[in-house]
């Protein structure tokens, strides 16, 4: 166990890393700061993968590194759709996932969003439309955001986020 | 016994081709295109079970024999009688929605026993699949893998396309395993261009590879552990793949190193590689003390979910999967390897511990090798060549284990393109696993494998 807080100790804290940029801190400032006036201090997201190559789960994944701690602008990611606000959609939409996808939207009380993730739910990778394929998912559901990219970083991520929480404020 | 790799059909002028491909012989059976039925060979080699009845979604091929012959890739509202890797079946066809019909799953009866059903979308950010168990109390007594809910038809979407334009969809086929398929794709194009590739763009894919496999090595030792309720190897395990994820990105340009292998790599050269091998050598060195010293740990991960090596050479397990069990499978156990430093790991035990050891250990093996391909790598990329005619087939060591790719190309395009992931005979092992251990051991079974659900549905 001294081993342990040993290294800890000679680590410090990542988050604060010098290697990250003064705009990185600027995006995660904004976010903590929309997402406490915005989603009382909480913004819950279901991730959904609809059909894609498991880059944008790994990047999500990416979000709860000691680089990134996504946690700590109160941005979760929960377990199950009715603890959810946000429907964050990956891949293409496959002809097997579709109607759980749509399922699982169900799931999710209003009010709800729509957040589309990488380049695949737009139709925008470079897979075609064919029999396995029923994207776009704007087609069947009301996308309220989109985070393109393939796959989107995690500071596009982070970015996309921030986007999308500064636009719902102003339409509602 | 013989090693089942592959069993695919191929639709030629004449007949339909069952090609099945061992370790020691590939064999053909041609049979009637208005009516194809071969013998299923799953009796033997029951990694052969989804093979045929992937086979018969995609061909409408009747197996004679099969004692399972529930569809596989066509789901509950899957239109019946579509078979749509038939040539006379346009890829671009819109498939409505059929009525519903149940899926019988695998399950066992009796007094107190009952069914768990999980998925197709799980608690955590992860990629949809269904497992379903039946249990009598926390005791597993069998569990059903059923996958195929990420199908994207990509060996159809491919059909027709210039090596150059399937070149983009072949990166994208599973992201934690890019890499390992661009090469497997560069591969089959060297085979039908140049014949042979200079060692410094060897060296410098290969490299590559492995630091694709020191992420995935990374994120699974941070997640096994944290399966298991020990979270702060996951800060580890995250913080350590992310920093090799930047090193990727610093060498590739993309964070997942796609389309990188058919490019040239601007300032490679100028990545310090060395220093940041050496940092790694020693987090590794540090964790590896570390993690070995936690008896509550290890209490969880000694002998769960045991795969005997008898049953992972009968279900022609490959890659950590296999070593683990005491397997010597790596297609990397090679001469060009070796000279660079490859050393094989195993282990005996076939449970948790075993996996975990052995990426731990390949870590050491995949810095090792990365600082000697750094001595020959240059910056250059093979360009994508017009190709001959012709049936080509790869093999690559892909970080979740042995990946075959083969394709057919006809005026320069493809006419046929298949792909086994490891993860499609892995899968087919998971359940073996399973009876004698607590359902709440299942996802740290399930993540100690690290099976790819998009390679695997394709």
């Amino acid at each position: 166990m001294l081993r342990f807080w040993e290294k800890r100790a000679k680590t410090g804290i990542l988050t604060e890393h010098p290697e990250f940029d003064e705009e990185m801190a600027k995006i995660r400032r904004e976010l903590k700061e929309a997402i406490k006036k915005r989603f009382a201090g909480s913004l819950a997201i279901r991730m959904v993968d609809g059909g894609s190559c498991n880059a944008c789960e790994a990047e999500c994944n990416a979000l709860s590194n000691p680089y990134y701690d996504l946690e700590r602008l109160g941005i979760r990611f929960v377990a199950s759709p009715r603890h959810a606000d946000v429907m964050l959609l990956s891949g293409v939409q496959t002809f097997n996932m579709l109607l759980h996808v749509l399922d699982c939207w169900e799931q999710i009380p209003a009010p709800k969003w729509c957040i589309t993730l990488g380049d695949c739910p737009a139709m925008a990778a470079p897979f075609e439309k064919t029999f396995a394929v029923k994207g776009p998912a704007a087609d069947y559901l009301p996308v309220a955001h989109h985070i393109p990219g393939c796959p989107p970083s995690p500071k596009i991520i982070l970015q996309g986020l921030l986007n999308f929480v500064k636009k719902i404020h102003i339409n509602d | 016994m013989k090693r089942l790799i592959a069993r695919y059909a191929v639709e030629r002028s004449d007949a339909l081709d069952v090609v099945t491909v061992f370790d020691t012989e590939t064999l053909h059976e041609r049979c009637d295109p208005a009516d194809p039925v071969v013998h299923s060979i799953a009796p033997k080699h029951p990694a052969a079970i989804w093979f045929e009845r992937k086979m018969a979604d995609d061909f409408g091929l009747r197996i004679e024999g099969a004692f399972d012959r529930r569809p596989l890739l066509h789901h509950e509202r899957w239109p019946q009688g579509i078979h749509p890797m038939r040539k006379a079946f346009d890829a671009k066809t819109e498939l409505d929605y059929a009525d519903f019909r149940p899926y019988r799953y695998e399950a066992i009866g009796g007094d107190g026993v009952f069914e768990v059903a999980v998925g197709p979308i799980h608690a955590g950010i992860i990629e949809p699949g269904h497992f379903h168990f039946s249990q009598a109390g926390e005791d597993m007594l069998h569990q059903e893998v059923r996958h195929f809910y990420k199908y994207r038809g990509i060996e159809k979407m491919l059909e027709g396309r210039s090596p150059e334009e399937a070149a983009p969809v072949i990166a994208r086929i599973s992201g934690n395993e890019s890499i390992a398929a661009q090469i497997a794709w560069r591969d089959i194009l060297t085979q039908a261009s140049v014949g042979e590739l200079p060692d410094f763009v060897r060296a410098r894919d290969a490299l590559l590879l492995e630091l694709e496999r020191v992420i995935h090595h990374l994120t699974d030792l941070g997640f096994i552990a944290n399966d298991a309720g020990f979270a702060a190897a996951l800060a580890w395990g995250s913080k350590s793949a992310e920093e090799a994820r930047r090193l990727m990105v610093r060498l590739t340009g993309h964070r997942f190193g796609f389309d990188a292998i058919f490019k040239d790599l601007e300032g490679f050269e100028t990545v310090p590689v060395r220093e940041w091998i050496a940092g790694m050598e020693e987090e590794i060195a540090w964790f590896g003390d570390w993690i070995t010293d936690i008896p509550s740990l290890w209490d969880r991960f000694d002998t769960t979910g045991i795969l005997r090596p008898e049953k992972a050479r009968k279900y022609a397990a490959v890659g950590v999967v296999a070593r683990a069990s005491g397997v010597p499978l790596d297609v990397r156990d090679t001469p060009w390897y070796r000279e660079r430093g490859y050393e094989m790991v195993t282990e005996e035990a076939g449970d948790v511990a075993a996996r975990f050891r052995v990426r731990l250990r390949e870590l050491a093996v995949s810095l090792r090798l990365m600082r000697t391909l750094l001595e020959e790598a240059q910056s250059a990329g093979m360009p994508i060549p017009t190709v001959r005619d012709g049936e080509y087939t790869a093999f690559v060591e892909s970080s979740l284990g042995e990946l075959f790719m083969t394709a057919i190309f006809e005026e320069g395009r493809i006419v046929r393109f298949f792909m086994r992931d490891p993860s499609f005979v892995n899968w087919q092992a998971l359940h073996l696993m399973m009876p004698g251990n607590i359902i709440a051991d299942f996802p740290l079974i399930n993540k100690s494998c690290d099976l790819s659900y998009a390679g695997n549905d394709l």
